[in-house]
């Protein structure tokens, strides 16, 4: 159903916009291939749904080329809104629609609609088909929403913050349904600002900063390209002098709060084993040691010295 | 343009109102009530004066669901954010325009069809225009306030700002269009801005229409011009038609939107010059401006005195020597008129006087119409009488009765009246009768029965012509 796989679904070219004094997008560049599922990974305000309501056709970029499914979003509207489906970051309607006369309206519009019934059981509307908006749970109202951008069975997917607001189950469920266009081989584009839901729904990821992409590649890529590698905190007995932590092998940097201490290795295995041979030798004793690989948050962190919430 | 979308974004919309107590209220409870108060507490249950009051009460209706239905309703959505998920979709500004329309007309039928039946049965208004008329002046009415509905609200860029516009529109065409105070009483140079006012040319047109007689065709002009507005304020509503609250409106679209009063502007001056406006809005009220009492009157001899009540010994053809017909004198010899005597009369009286005949169009707009005259000497004691009285039945179509005055100074007393088959008394004030006279006056007066209005033939039995 498809595009081949490598063909590009979507190209972004030096994509700029301003909104009067503040510039939201400074010259973006990607591209997504088809049947990947892509992440635009940012704090709030990184540009990301300027972006990508540009490419759903909803905003004039300023300059810039942008190009879905080999058309323009600004000139080929209609066209293009046949290919493409669609989750805004909030979606209004009525209070009195039903779930089921939501799909049915809005999947009249489309040439090639779905089947209402397969929607409303892939994204667990059965039960509710004769509920009203008003009545819908958040999560249910997200579930809608996403059964929404399917109405039509597009080949793109854009998804704009999917699990803002959800707690922690409901979030896996939508993680699921996303997994699920994965395995349909539909490319799919979300913007996110959680670090988990992009590490582990994207094949790749552009991490977006005011504006800007400051990264761009797999989330394994990102993450090995990180100079500070796999980080090791631990807990002593005795303090002990940072810069001496530094000096031991495959040490890059090493940090201290609250009296734990962190070390920034690659490879982490020489790393602590020079460290035991290190505290052995200098009397000092190892009370806990917890290792983690690096995450895009650090990455983001070495990029912009900013945590992802701030 | 495909079409579908917008029938089935309508019909939802309409849907969705029908599961809105508050929607529902406003759409279909509401109207009633003004039909109640103005029927209720100023037609004094006279089934012509509602008549003469369906008209504003439609319009009132019309420019609501204009202006606070559909104009506001285009506002919330944008600024609700319910539109953006319709952008999403591969419509265009003009299926949801379209869609907002009609689902005001298709919810605006019902309301009308609730008016009417109200009226007829409660307050027992003759319907007197045909469906299709009664159709095309709605259509043409909610197409119109669409229109300034749509305008307004592509031009607000918020619920305040729009509320603000609605407001100012309203009150005055509220006030000064003739929809709760009826034209003629309102001052002469209100009346000349009246004629800037849509609302004006919808109200006098259903007057013109249901109690005047008139014909659709001889309110082409008022029609054109509602549409003409109405299609300018459609187009506006979608050369301007913003999905995002974010989207403010340029002050060059604001300015270019002030057009839409441009064939008001130039409708209003040309019903200024040609005075049909003032003219039909006085021929209409005139109708219903003096009543006459709900009840039968009886009244003993000693308070009044009897002109003619066709008991005479003489011949039949004696007594109508005395009334004359006419015809309209631009179209003569197409209506017809004439008199009989017909027995039994009114009360148990032996006779009667039937004037029955014909009503004709004439060439072009001029309509037809028959007029029965009855010239008589004043008689003694009529001084310190207050009008005349008399006794009636017919056909249930509208008739107009006026009493020429001895002095072209004095006021014509003339009024409306629908008779069915029922012999009903109707009753002519004359205040002037009792009135001093600076100057002698003469002794002649005309009562006169004329019948107008959609052609067909009339039938009205007179007996019992009385001073009272």
């Amino acid at each position: 159903m498809l595009n081949d796989a490598n063909s590009v679904v979507v190209r972004v070219k030096d994509l700029r916009k301003r909104y009067g004094d503040l510039e939201a997008v400074r010259g973006i560049t990607f591209e997504i291939k088809a049947g990947e599922v892509f992440g635009l990974l940012g704090p709030n305000g990184a540009g990301k749904t300027t972006t990508i309501e540009i490419l759903e056709g909803l905003r004039q970029p300023d300059s810039g080329t942008v190009s879905v499914c080999g058309m323009d979003p600004g000139r080929e509207q209609s066209a293009l809104k046949e290919r493409i489906g669609a989750q805004l970051q909030a979606t209004v309607l009525p209070d009195k629609i039903r779930v089921e006369e939501a799909l049915t309206l809005f999947a009249s519009f489309y040439r090639q609609p779905a089947s209402i019934e397969v929607l409303m059981g892939r994204f667990g509307l059965g039960e509710k088909r004769r509920t009203f908006f008003e009545k819908l749970s958040g999560g249910q109202k997200q579930r809608l929403a996403l059964a929404l951008a399917m109405v039509n069975n597009p080949e793109l997917v854009l998804l704009d913050e999917p699990t803002v607001g959800l707690d922690a189950q409901l979030r896996r469920d939508i993680y699921a349904l996303i997994e699920q266009f994965r395995e349909e081989h539909r490319t799919t584009l979300m913007t996110t600002h959680y670090i988990e839901e992009a590490e582990r729904l994207c094949d790749r990821v552009a991490i977006i900063d005011r504006g800007q992409v400051i990264a761009l590649g797999t989330p394994r890529e990102l993450v090995l390209q990180s100079g500070k590698g796999t980080r090791i905190e631990v807990s002593l007995a005795k303090p002990v002098s940072i810069d001496r932590l530094k000096q031991l092998d495959a040490v890059a940097d090493c940090t201290e709060a609250d009296g734990r201490y962190c070390l920034h290795a690659q490879p982490a295995a020489p790393a602590v084993a020079a460290l035991v041979r290190f505290l052995e030798a200098d009397g000092n004793a190892l009370l806990d040691l917890h290792i983690a690989q690096p995450t895009l948050e650090d990455v983001f962190v070495e990029m912009t010295g900013r945590r992802m919430e701030d | 343009m495909n079409l579908m979308p917008s029938v089935r974004i309508a019909l939802m919309s309409i849907k969705l109102v029908m599961r809105t107590k508050t929607a529902l209220f406003f759409t279909f409870i509401f109207p009633l009530i003004f039909l109640f108060v103005y029927a209720g507490l100023f037609a004094h249950g006279h089934p012509e004066a509602v008549l003469y009051m369906f008209g504003p009460v439609v319009t009132l209706n019309v420019m609501g669901s204009g202006f606070w239905g559909l104009g506001m309703q285009s506002v919330m959505q944008r600024e609700r954010g319910s539109l953006r998920r319709y952008r999403l979709a591969p419509i265009g500004p003009g299926s949801i325009v379209f869609s907002n329309l009609l689902a005001n007309y298709l919810l605006e039928l019902p309301t009308i069809a609730l008016l009417v039946f109200c009226a007829t049965v409660f307050f027992h208004m003759p319907l007197k225009i045909n469906l299709f008329t009664l159709l095309v002046l709605v259509t043409v009415g909610v197409f119109a306030f669409a229109g300034f509905g749509l305008t307004i609200s592509s031009v607000a860029n918020t619920m305040q700002e729009a509320q603000v516009f609605n407001n100012v529109a309203w009150f005055t065409l509220l006030f000064l269009s003739g929809v709760t105070v009826p034209l003629p009483m309102l001052p002469q140079w209100i009346q000349g801005f009246a004629a800037f006012l849509p609302a004006t040319y919808l109200v006098n047109s259903f007057q013109a229409i249901m109690v005047g007689g008139h014909s659709l065709y001889d309110q082409r002009a008022e029609m054109l011009v509602l549409v003409v507005s109405g299609t300018f304020g459609l187009l506006f509503a979608w050369k301007l038609f913003r999905w995002e609250k974010e989207e403010k409106i340029s002050t060059r679209a604001k300015l270019l939107s002030t057009t839409f009063v441009v064939p008001f502007l130039v409708m209003g001056i040309w019903m200024i010059e040609r005075g049909s406006l003032a003219a039909t809005s006085k021929e209409t009220f005139s109708f219903i401006s003096q009543p006459p009492a709900a009840e039968e009157q009886h009244l003993a001899s000693g308070d009044s005195i009897l002109l003619n009540n066709f008991e005479s010994p003489e011949e039949p053809e004696e007594i109508l020597k005395t009334w004359q017909v006419s015809t309209e004198a631009n179209a003569p010899g197409r209506s017809l008129g004439e008199f009989e005597v017909i027995s039994p009369g009114a009360d148990g009286t032996a006779q009667a006087l039937r004037f029955k005949g014909r009503v004709e169009s004439a060439s072009g707009s001029e309509r037809g119409a028959v007029t029965a005259r009855y010239p008589f000497t004043l008689p003694a004691g009529a001084p310190s009488m207050r009008g005349i009285q008399f006794e009636v039945r017919g056909d249930g179509r509208l008739f107009q009765v006026k009493l020429d005055p001895p002095d072209p100074t004095l006021p014509i007393p003339t009024l409306a009246f629908i008779p069915d088959s029922k012999w009903q008394s109707v009753r002519l004030p004359a205040a002037w009768l009792a009135a001093p006279s600076p100057a002698p006056r003469k002794s002649t007066m005309v009562l006169e029965f004329r019948v107008d209005g959609p052609p067909g033939s009339f039938r009205l039995d007179i007996d019992e012509i009385r001073f009272y």
